[in-house]
């Protein structure tokens, strides 16, 4: 019996140790890891909009942020938008109610400033004291809208759609004529040599320049891609034998609005991209423009 | 193989959980449909229990459809035909449908024989059960855990010298296996998740190993000896294999429910019994093969398993629904 | 009270050469076959080997008399699986490139015998130094080996080595890819044995 007593203590020291061991470690490195991973998806948004050592942003270029939330009201759906507002120079959250069929139901401020509002864990907590108990609400996605000027430059959105072996996280920016301006790949997991060469310049960048009439019905096509434009897509890498100001001009307009060349021996994982970029584009059209419409009618003063 | 013949017994174990996952993709939810399901890419078919009337199913404004996650987008519906008996109905999108996403299909006050029967709201979906059949395949062939992934290495050129330890070493795994993942599963979901734990990830997960080996060592001493005597050694292995740790690690990172786990689990189990085998009847061979001396054992067991990842990367592109 | 009559620096080197974890021993070969496509990732993974290694040698080596026999491996796992987490947590806080390029695996090295053996094998009959200079010689053998597959895979797959071109070209794509790791492990086990049926036969002849 001692024995048993004796193990069970030894144990259950041992565990107490090792818990309070990664405890502190996790609280020490959380706040690095989240620094870390902000920094990465900031500068990857500049850069998909264009932004870089030559083309510098602008001062006063800001990044608004929507959430958009799915709520439950006794098996009613109700879509509900955390939109940035302008009240008195601040920028504070408030949360839009809209049905189905985007009529304004309701609105309330949310108590929480832009910084917080960008942890999952935070927004729920104040969420919770600004719904009532028989509305049940479920994050659904974000979307980022670049300001500068009064005027909004792009917008950056984060999907993760399927790919060939698990997710991929990428991020789809937009100019606000919804013409695609470029697609980061953020995480994934696709084998190295072929689907991981979704992150390559020669994919990556035939996405950027595609309208959104064309980006309706972008296929992927399993041909060789065109020497030409492998040197254009990837213009920035080249040593030697760069390209003249017109020769970027004439390619770009030729293949503006050409088609997806498959990445050789990984067709599934190039048609995952594409059809992933689709959607999100798609789908953010269609409500960005009935947002901004109710937002107007409504006359609130959106940040963006 | 004496092992073998006690396993026979648990048939009636599996044959419940097939039905249990059938049952899971019959569901249609309301009497007067008989069922739905997606057909081409850009059209849903609606079988009804009866015959309705013409006008009201080939008039467009009598139904609405969104994606599940997307209750505010409505798509767009071009054309709706019925077929020539009458309860056949062809619903026609304007763009390809993303059937990988369960559809909500509503129709209003259904017209069958004079009678109003009322709206019905359908869940179109592809068969549950197809989702987990994939899980399940992908694990054990396609994702296969040795031969795509690289885990379980160790033991695995441990045990596949001859064929009865290679079945063994992978019943043995596959019990196991399963067992800790549906306790992970239960555990992260219900625990890890919501009290933001995720970080104890590591730990509780090779913990939940070693109970469930602790778990069978101690069921199997009592219920079955001589299956224990047949299998008993493989058990303390099972904790060194990797792969017994990245099955719960999947499930966490992927966010896997119950039935998936499960599937996932198993695949894992049975995708290592398969590569244990194959590796078996072939070394099995090789010992009585004329191996250069610097080669024989290891190095050759090595090239050997190199050219079955070879062959499974034949299993990439397999897609069943 | 030490078992052991080995010197600090036969220690040492055994982990390196004649007790190489990837070659000699054939443990802890998941990570030799899946990660050594890149002699950076092989750096990588063999620098967080190393360091759990050697903290879970000295942590077992500190408290070796008051562990319980009966719960022995209990504990080596429960103190691998912290060091693990601890490193974990800080290469995905500080240094997330290398943390995405290595995946799962640093997770996995929790399920390496490698560092179990080891454990259960010297660090706990050993005192702090010798436990801790073996933990660096294992440590050290397994990132030797890794790099040196490493090396092998990436200038014949990739025509690179670090992410500096060197061939120009990709010999063979092959060699990147998961069955490869397979063929080159065999084959350099094969070469390694070789090496020393002829290193042998010479001292005796």
């Amino acid at each position: 019996m001692k024995e048993i007593i004796k193990i069970t203590f030894a144990l259950t020291i041992s565990c107490v140790v090792a818990a309070s061991a990664m405890g502190l470690t996790y609280t020490l490195t959380a706040k690095a890891k989240k620094h870390n991973h902000h920094m990465n998806v900031q500068n990857a948004m500049l850069d998909l909009l264009g932004y870089g050592e030559d083309n510098p942003a602008p001062s006063d270029l800001e990044f608004m942020r929507i959430y958009r939330y799915i709520i439950d009201e006794d098996g009613k759906k109700i879509m509900g938008y955390m939109v940035p507002v302008e009240k008195n120079g601040d920028v504070n959250y408030e949360m839009i109610l809209l049905d189905l069929e985007y009529n304004f139901i309701n609105k309330f401020d949310v108590p929480i400033s832009p910084e917080e509002a960008q942890e999952v864990h935070d927004r729920a907590k104040a969420l919770e004291q600004v719904f009532a108990p028989n509305q049940s609400f479920s994050y659904a996605d974000a979307a980022v809208v670049a300001v500068a000027g009064g005027k909004r430059v792009g917008y950056v959105l984060p999907g993760q759609f399927p790919g060939f072996r698990t997710f991929i996280h990428a991020l789809v920016a937009m100019d606000p004529s919804f013409e695609l301006l470029g697609l980061e790949v953020m995480e994934h997991e696709e084998d190295a040599g072929l689907g991981a060469e979704i992150e390559e310049d020669y994919f990556k960048n035939q996405f950027v320049g595609v309208t959104y009439d064309k980006l309706k019905t972008l296929e992927v096509v399993k041909k060789p891609l065109p020497e030409e434009y492998k040197k254009y897509l990837e213009r920035e890498q080249l040593k030697e034998g760069a390209l003249t100001k017109e020769q970027i001009d004439e390619i770009r307009k030729k293949y503006k609005n050409a088609d997806i060349y498959a990445i050789t021996a990984s067709t599934i994982s190039s048609k995952a991209v594409t059809d992933g970029v689709k959607n999100v584009a798609k789908k953010f059209a269609y409500r960005i423009n009935k947002l901004d419409d109710v937002l107007d009618k409504q006359n609130i003063e959106i940040a963006f | 193989m004496k092992g073998m013949n006690g396993l026979r017994r648990y048939h009636w174990m599996v044959g419940i959980l097939l039905l249990a996952l059938l049952l899971t993709g019959c569901k249609t939810g309301h009497e007067f449909i008989k069922g739905t399901e997606f057909k081409d890419d850009d059209k849903i078919v609606v079988v009804f229990a009866g015959p309705v009337e013409e006008t009201w199913a080939t008039n467009v404004s009598n139904f609405s459809a969104y994606e599940k996650p997307d209750p505010d987008i409505k798509l767009q519906i071009t054309e709706a035909t019925l077929g020539p008996d009458q309860t056949t109905l062809t619903v026609t999108f304007g763009a390809p449908l993303n059937q990988g996403e369960a559809h909500i299909l509503t129709m209003t006050n259904i017209i069958s024989e004079g009678q109003d029967m009322g709206s019905v709201t359908v869940t179109v979906q592809k068969l549950y059960f197809g989702v987990l059949m994939t899980v399940l395949l992908g694990a054990a062939l396609i994702q296969n855990f040795v031969f795509t992934k690289y885990l379980g290495l160790c033991v695995f050129f441990g045990t596949s010298q001859r064929r009865d330890t290679a079945i063994g070493m992978g019943v043995v795994f596959t019990i196991v296996i399963v067992f800790a993942a549906m306790m992970a599963w239960a555990l992260y979901q219900f625990v890890l998740k919501p009290y933001q734990l995720t970080f104890l990830n590591i730990v509780v997960f090779i913990g939940l190993v070693s109970l469930s080996v602790q778990g069978v060592d101690t069921i199997l001493r009592k219920v079955n000896p001589t299956l224990f005597k047949a299998f008993g050694v493989y058990l303390v292995l099972v904790i060194a294999n990797c792969i017994a740790i990245a099955v719960p690690l999947m499930l966490a990172d992927n966010e896997y429910n119950g039935w998936e786990s499960l599937m996932l689990a198993l695949g894992a189990g049975v995708g290592f019994l398969l590569a244990l085998f194959l590796m078996a009847c072939v070394r099995e061979r090789l010992e009585l093969a004329n191996v250069p001396p610097s080669f024989r054992g290891l190095p050759i067991a090595f090239v050997t398993a190199g050219l079955f990842a070879l062959a499974f990367l034949g299993f990439s592109g397999l897609s069943i629904y | 009270m030490s078992t052991t009559t080995k010197s600090y620096g036969q220690l040492f080197m055994d982990g390196i050469l004649k007790e190489n974890p990837i070659f000699k021993l054939a443990l802890s070969m998941c990570p030799a076959v899946g990660i050594s496509t890149s002699v950076m990732n092989g750096i990588l993974l063999g620098t967080a080997v190393l360091f759990v290694q050697v903290f879970s040698s000295c942590t077992i080596s500190l408290v070796r008399n008051y562990i319980h026999p009966k719960i022995r491996i209990p504990t080596y796992t429960l103190t691998i699986a912290t060091w693990v987490t601890v490193i974990d947590l800080v290469l995905a806080a500080y240094v997330p490139v290398a943390y995405k390029a290595m995946g799962m695996f640093v997770r996995l090295i929790v399920a390496f015998a490698i560092i179990t053996m080891r454990l259960e094998m010297f660090a706990c009959k050993e005192p702090l130094g010798k436990s801790f200079v073996d933990g660096v010689g294992m440590g050290l053998g397994f990132m030797v080996g890794m790099v040196t597959l490493g090396v092998v895979r990436e200038l014949l797959g990739s025509g690179e080595l670090l992410g500096y071109d060197i061939l120009g070209f990709q010999p063979l794509l092959f060699f990147i890819l998961p069955s490869a790791g397979f063929f080159v492990v065999g084959l350099m086990m094969g070469f390694f044995n070789w090496i020393e049926v002829k290193y042998n036969r010479r001292k005796e002849g």
